[in-house]
């Protein structure tokens, strides 16, 4: 106080002498007061202002929460900020809803809670220590503070004690720029460590060709071991050993075969688990990511395209709750390097001594149009392929049938396949609506092989609700229990006439689901198989005002779409009796069947099968260069995107049959792709609202009776390969190493 | 006003002030370009090549391509670039492989009459020439 009082009188003086209006800027007079000056003072914490107004915080990433019960709502409060939480939310969940993103390693919101790693410690009132707020359920009027210095320490030491044992492999290893520890070490961790002893080092383990292992990295998060248990269905997976020897392994010379197999490389926050392929290839600053959609099978999993100029680095899977989640199958994951291999990039005819001559353009459409004038109308046939997106389906029906021929057809529906109600090629309960199921009846299908997600949505349901599942078909493992019921249509007659034991089961099962697969199109005794189907749905209840427990399985990601524009067959000897064959990137068209003198035009990317058949080849793009629209098996239409250029001269599908078209004097009436939209919406246009599921219309009530009865031969598979199932996966390396290496003989 | 052309001019002649004038400065120029034929052939060693016949029909050509044109400033642009060229020619600033390549018909130069290119719509002409359009 007294220096204070000196201090202004040494002032005073100064300021009489400058008597400026502005001496409020150059002279401040110090000013103590008896509170501020006393240590005892000091030590009394600041009261907190009351009914301090926070700002309004939303969940991170945008989530929304789903109150289940709206009346067992429980509020906490984070931060000083009240949320309401629903009852069985964790403390971590909790701050996720305030908006306050906890460190974690091994809590990941799709498995089970593990809190081994402590990075996610925070502060509670009441509380001796810290807690893992990944575990701690939170409870009615909880307190909880993120960024106490307690909670701070204890973060810092967390992240000290996870770098002590962990090498310094950050120039040399594929998760830099994208790893867990980097970024969590650069925000919560301390900027210096104290450990000076020898750090240990573990055995590298062979997972397979997808999966690379450098162990010495891990810091047992256990993120592994939980997906492959839970998600993947297979207990290959396993912590050996104790404290600073723990180890994650097979414990036997094992390798991982699971086709989830590769979604651990995404699941694990460190480089011990990654991509083998993609090992050194790039870093992840390099690459450009494009949002796309993948098409190995009809589930049309949202990926994300990581392209590095011209060529396509890796595949990494979205975020869609309703599809795939966020996993991707390996196919879909590793068959990108077959977009590299065996691509057709300039238009080629025919020479007279067999071999293929590469022309431009203009000779090669002018030859095909002049060839098509020369067939009559119903000689001429038009088969689109697997990989086919909707834009270039309706171009070359809309081709064909002005050329006057009703020929045109997607490869995989045999004669006889009934396009007029989407419910009998659909799956009716959506991937996502599987969940609610709890009883299965798999008919002919290996959802395992034939589309993985699906498979995942499954396990995932007799996981979590412990549904039954049983299957009709050639006897197959799956990844979670089973009952096998039968190989042929015996079983399912007798499940249908009510003398299986299997039926009071179907009769119980609040929700029943049945699966038939699409290899079933293929057979001759189709409508009596799926009147049976149809009669077991009517009798236990499957079909009902709020549950449609009916569902076809498709294959391949063309056949949705190619089933709602009308690409069907309608005579079995069209093929056969043909003189000009349109093939657009129909590959597992039967070769053979087409007669010697036909005239064949392929239209594709890679040179498959069907090529050495072709009379004139020409280049289109595959499905990473072009924008298509695909439906996938439940009816949700979803668009890729370009995300590499086009491989030298080709062009897009449906450019190439519209220039044919104007080539061969039956100019079609669009020349851009909104043309050929609305020609699509004319026809079917839930094609044209991208990322929207449309449900079938009708039941199957309407369907008349079908008087044929069903041949005794067993359900064969669909699939017999899965990592070879199309042209881009048949090209690839990998895939090629994966089919020798993990197929179980 | 018409200022005849000679091929070392000084200084830029001024804007022609019509379309008569646009003309006349044009037929200068094919005369003179004409009258260094000779030279040009000298030059380059064009004699068994072509004949000064062929060669006069190449710059004809060109200079009827931009026929339509009927602004006399545009028109003023590309005789001076026509100009441009021409004194680079009889400079000795091109080569043999240049003058065949661009003004030989047949043996450099694909002359496109453009008869196979004028009944086709705009998509199948940008169909052809890539795939982005």
């Amino acid at each position: 106080m007294g220096l204070g009082i000196l201090a202004s009188r040494a002032i005073r003086p100064a300021s009489r002498l400058l008597q400026s209006h502005n001496s409020s800027f150059f002279l401040r007079t110090i000013v103590s007061k008896p509170e501020l000056q006393s240590p005892e003072a000091a030590a009394v914490s600041q009261p907190e202002p009351p009914n301090q107004i926070l700002p309004p915080r939303s969940p991170v990433g945008g989530a929304r929460v789903h109150f289940s019960n709206p009346e067992d709502a429980i509020e906490v409060f984070v931060d000083g900020y009240a949320v309401k939480v629903p009852k069985g939310f964790t403390v971590l969940q909790a701050c996720e809803v305030a908006g306050v993103d906890i460190p974690r390693f091994c809590y990941h919101s799709r498995l089970s809670i593990a809190g081994n790693c402590r990075m996610c410690l925070v502060e509670v009132e009441k509380s001796p220590k810290p807690v893992a707020s990944c575990a701690m359920p939170a409870l009615p009027g909880m307190k909880i503070k993120t960024d106490t210095p307690i909670a701070k320490k204890a973060r810092e030491g967390v992240m000290e004690f996870l770098l002590m044992n962990h090498p310094l492999d950050c120039p040399i290893c594929d998760q830099g720029g994208e790893c867990d520890l980097q970024d969590q070490s650069m925000a919560f961790g301390s900027d210096r460590g104290r450990f000076t002893e020898m750090k240990r080092s573990v055995v590298d383990k062979n997972l397979g060709p997808l999966v690379k292992t450098v162990m010495t990295r891990c810091i047992q998060c256990t993120r592994c071991v939980r997906f492959a248990s839970e998600v993947a269905g297979v207990q290959d997976l396993g912590m050996l050993g104790r404290g600073s020897g723990e180890e994650i392994g097979t414990y036997v010379e094992k390798l991982m075969t699971s086709e989830l197999s590769g979604n651990v490389i995404d699941i694990c926050p460190v480089g011990a688990l990654t991509s083998k392929p993609f090992a050194f290839k790039a870093r992840n600053w390099e690459l450009k990511g494009t949002e796309t959609i993948d098409v190995s099978d009809a589930v049309g999993s949202n990926i994300r395209v990581d392209s590095r100029g011209p060529e396509v680095m890796r595949i990494i899977p979205r975020l869609n709750e309703d599809i795939n989640e966020e996993w991707i199958s390996d196919k879909t994951r590793f068959s990108y390097d077959g977009l590299k291999r065996q691509r057709l990039s300039d238009p080629m005819i025919r020479d007279s001594d067999g071999r293929f001559k590469a022309v431009s353009w203009r000779d090669a459409l002018a030859v095909v149009g002049d060839i098509i004038h020369q067939v009559k109308s119903d000689e001429i046939v038009g088969i689109a392929g697997q990989l086919s997106d909707a834009e270039s389906m309706m171009v070359l029906k809309d081709f064909v049938n002005r050329m006057g021929s009703d020929n045109v057809w997607c490869e995989g529906t045999a004669v006889g396949v009934d396009a007029d109600l989407r419910y009998s090629y659909l799956m009716n309960t959506s991937i996502s609506g599987l969940e609610k199921a709890d009883l299965f009846l798999l008919v002919g299908t290996q959802p395992r092989v034939e589309a993985a997600m699906v498979n995942a949505r499954i396990c995932k349901t007799v996981r979590a609700s412990n549904a039954k599942v049983a299957y009709i078909g050639p006897p197959a493992d799956f990844n979670y229990d089973c009952k096998h019921l039968g190989t042929g249509t015996d079983t399912l007659k007798e499940i249908a006439e009510g003398r299986h034991t299997f039926c009071s089961a179907l009769k119980n099962a609040k929700n029943p689901a049945i699966i038939v697969g699409a290899g079933i199109f293929n057979r001759s005794d189709k409508d009596a198989i799926l009147s049976a189907v149809e009669s077991i749905s009517q009798a236990n209840n499957v079909v009902r005002e709020d549950w449609n427990g009916l569902n076809f399985l498709l294959l391949y990601a063309a056949q949705a779409a190619a089933l709602d524009l009308g690409l069907v067959q309608q005579s079995a000897k069209a093929l056969e009796s043909a003189k000009f064959v349109y093939l657009m990137g129909a590959d597992d068209v039967d070769v053979d069947k087409i007669p010697k003198d036909a005239f064949v035009v392929y239209q594709g990317h890679h040179g498959d099968k069907a090529v050495y058949r072709a009379n004139v080849i020409l280049p289109a793009t595959a499905f990473t260069e072009k924008e298509g629209t695909y439906e996938n098996t439940e009816g949700y239409t979803q668009q890729t995107v370009p995300a590499v250029p086009t491989v030298g001269d080709a062009r897009d599908d449906w450019k190439i049959v519209r220039a044919l078209s104007e080539v061969s004097g039956v100019k079609l009436p669009y020349n851009s792709i909104e043309g050929v939209r609305s020609r699509i919406k004319s026809v079917a246009p839930n094609l044209v609202h991208t990322d929207e599921r449309e449900p079938a219309a009708f039941g199957p009530s309407l369907k008349p009776e079908c008087k044929e009865t069903m041949s005794n031969t067993p359900f064969q598979p669909a699939v017999e390969n899965f990592y070879m199932t199309n042209s881009i996966t048949r090209a690839s390396k990998i895939m090629a190493q994966c089919s020798a290496v993990l197929l179980k003989k | 006003m018409s200022a005849p052309f000679t091929l070392r001019k000084i200084g830029v002649p001024p804007n022609s002030a019509n379309l008569t004038e646009a003309r006349r400065r044009v037929f200068d120029f094919f005369r003179a370009a004409c009258r260094s034929l000779p030279t040009v052939m000298d030059i380059y060693n064009l004699q068994d090549v072509v004949a000064p016949s062929q060669l006069r029909f190449a710059i004809s050509a060109q200079i009827r391509n931009n026929a339509h044109i009927t602004d006399p400033k545009v028109i003023d642009l590309l005789l001076f670039k026509g100009m441009e060229e021409l004194t680079d020619i009889v400079d000795h600033a091109k080569q043999r492989h240049h003058i065949i390549g661009q003004y030989v018909v047949g043996e450099g130069l694909v002359q496109n009459t453009g008869s196979k290119d004028q009944g086709k719509s705009d998509f199948l002409k940008n169909f052809y020439t890539s795939n982005y359009f």
